[in-house]
């Protein structure tokens, strides 16, 4: 059953420049990989609403990470503690689990918003977890403290060094997913993406994307947000038939 | 409430814009689907169509732009859909679509036996296509004879759906009731376009799109008041519709009902809002019935000028 309801906020932090993590009260139950699609205005201006990724959920208390990219974002960052949020979701799928013992996850930037409940998940479920959080630079490295303490293996890749390896995180993460036999996840730029999806593929290993879409109803109805897919089907829609796909299932432009 | 549409009766004059609503499935979780006067669903063509490459949408000020190119299952595959409608007892109006005279007839053909269909809105005016849509719906001549094929091939309600980019939407009108049809609507999409300044390139993979939202209604109300004079079957209004201030507007404006799209995307309980908010506006001025509404705004400007001198010239 789909949801739109009203829910409390209750901290919105700046965690970065650019960068806000906001706490709604106890309503929605949502599983990692899933997003909800916020009303960020009570006009019809912005036009939309704007989908964010789950970052954290407990006990049906959802926690957003996002990036202020323009006003929609921005009129969302402005809304304070007390305030209330109109949300639709929790929608799309998430990021399932494999038999696998072990698990590779790959973040690109901003990417790392929804890998965060799914570092925790597969955590819970005994996984063994390597995480490469790659950015531009070390203050786009969002959270790293805490990326780092959820996880047995941690690297950082950043694009001028100032931080861990001066590398693409593709680069760092291609040995492991060469020597391990784990299920591997990524959520990033589609570059990112496309690079992982064919280190997977080339060693055999299970491996599921997040992606990003422009979003217009979010449910399914307005076909908007679709990908290209190989096969008969040729598009499907990243609201409600993702946003976790296999790898190998989607074309990356 | 209930108003008629073209020997169609409908419990109130909202409805679901097509492409705006799926197949009404989505939306049936959110309210129940019986508190709209009618669900007009997903452009359906003959043969299943996979649609434009992505992107296919941006955000504008004040609406979206959209290029879907008509993705839909089929009319053999929406017959099940159409089928599952019924469950809701709501009136589905399917809206047809082609690239031919034929494809649209075929579309007729497949769907004509279904109960659960209470009329069929055409399809000449969609923008996003390459051949077919909106080159159908630009020329009165093509458009008698398309009305003409297919009101020989139903027995059905033909509402036909025109383009607002055309020179002047009263010949269209005009072309589409001599053809055979029993009601009009409008406005389909505003053809548009958006370019990605960091990219350097247009936004939309088809280039061009059709505008929709809030930005278009005072397009969409002024040729709902041309077209509503221009003819005598009834129109229904659409383009922009947010809200019930909205829909009494284009009622004013001759609208007999009204159809809401992209605002479903922001709020998907804008449909029944818009039906209660209607229901109390009518309460609140005294009015009996929707139809005392209608064209009101017509009335009005005929009488203005006539006693103060300004106003009207």
């Amino acid at each position: 059953m789909l949801k739109l309801q009203k829910l409390e906020i209750i901290k919105q932090e700046s965690v970065a420049p650019g960068h806000q993590r906001l706490t709604l009260a106890k309503g929605i139950n949502a599983l990692a990989g899933q997003f909800v699609h916020v009303r960020v205005s009570e006009t019809y201006d912005p036009f939309l609403r704007r989908p964010i990724s789950v970052h954290d959920c407990t006990e049906g208390r959802l926690v957003l990470l996002y990036r202020t990219v323009g006003r929609g974002t921005e009129l969302l960052a402005a809304k304070k503690a007390g305030e209330t949020l109109d949300l639709l979701g929790p929608l799309g799928n998430s990021f399932p689990l494999t038999d696998r013992p072990q698990a590779v996850v790959v973040a690109g930037g901003i990417g790392a918003a929804p890998l965060y409940y799914l570092l925790r998940s597969l955590k819970l479920a005994g996984k063994q977890v390597s995480f490469f959080y790659g950015a531009r630079n070390e203050a786009e490295l969002i959270l790293r403290d805490e990326y780092r303490a959820l996880v047995a293996n941690y690297s950082e890749a950043t694009d001028d060094g100032s931080a861990g390896t001066r590398a693409l995180v593709t680069h760092l993460a291609a040995p492991v997913i060469a020597g391990l036999d784990a299920t591997v996840y990524a959520c990033g730029p589609s570059p990112m993406l496309k690079e992982v999806a064919r280190l997977a593929d080339c060693y055999g290993r299970s491996c599921f994307v997040s992606l990003e879409a422009q979003l217009a109803c979010g449910v399914g109805a307005c076909l908007g947000c679709v990908v290209p897919v190989k096969g008969r089907e040729k598009y499907r829609r990243v609201c409600v038939d993702g946003p976790v796909f296999a790898a190998g299932e989607v074309f990356f432009c | 409430m209930t108003v008629k549409i073209a020997g169609v009766s409908l419990a109130n004059p909202v409805m679901s814009a097509s492409g705006c609503f799926g197949y009404g499935e989505e939306y049936a979780s959110f309210f129940d689907l019986r508190r709209l006067g009618a669900v007009v669903v997903k452009g359906t063509t003959a043969e299943p169509c996979a649609g434009n490459p992505p992107p296919r949408m941006a955000e504008t000020t004040g609406g979206m732009l959209n290029a879907i190119g008509l993705q839909n299952p089929g009319a053999v595959a929406a017959r099940e859909k159409i089928i599952a409608l019924q469950h809701y007892s709501v009136p589905v109006i399917v809206n047809v679509s082609g690239h031919s005279a034929a494809q649209y007839r075929a579309v007729i053909e497949l769907l004509d036996d279904l109960a659960a269909v209470a009329a069929y809105e055409i399809n000449i005016s969609c923008p996003n296509v390459k051949a077919g849509g909106m080159a159908f719906g630009t020329d009165p001549a093509v458009v008698v004879g398309l009305v003409r094929e297919l009101r020989g091939a139903t027995k059905k309600p033909l509402i036909i759906k025109l383009s607002p980019n055309v020179t002047d939407v009263t010949v269209i009108a005009r072309a589409a009731v001599e053809g055979g049809a029993d009601a009009l609507s409008l406005i389909n999409t505003l053809l548009g376009m958006a370019i990605d300044m960091e990219r350097r390139r247009p936004v939309l993979a088809n280039l061009t799109g059709g505008l929709s939202g809030p930005a278009i209604k005072p397009v969409a109300l002024r040729m709902v008041w041309q077209v509503s004079s221009a003819v005598d079957v009834p129109v229904i209004g659409m383009g922009g519709i947010s809200g019930a201030r909205d829909a009494v507007e284009f009622l004013m404006a001759g609208a007999s009902a009204v159809a809401i799209g992209a605002a479903n995307f922001t709020n998907p309980l804008v449909c029944p809002e818009t039906v209660e908010g209607i229901s109390a506006y009518l309460a609140e001025n005294g009015f009996a019935s929707v139809k005392e509404i209608v064209g009101l705004a017509k009335k009005e400007w005929l009488k203005m000028g006539d006693e103060s001198g300004c106003g009207k010239k």
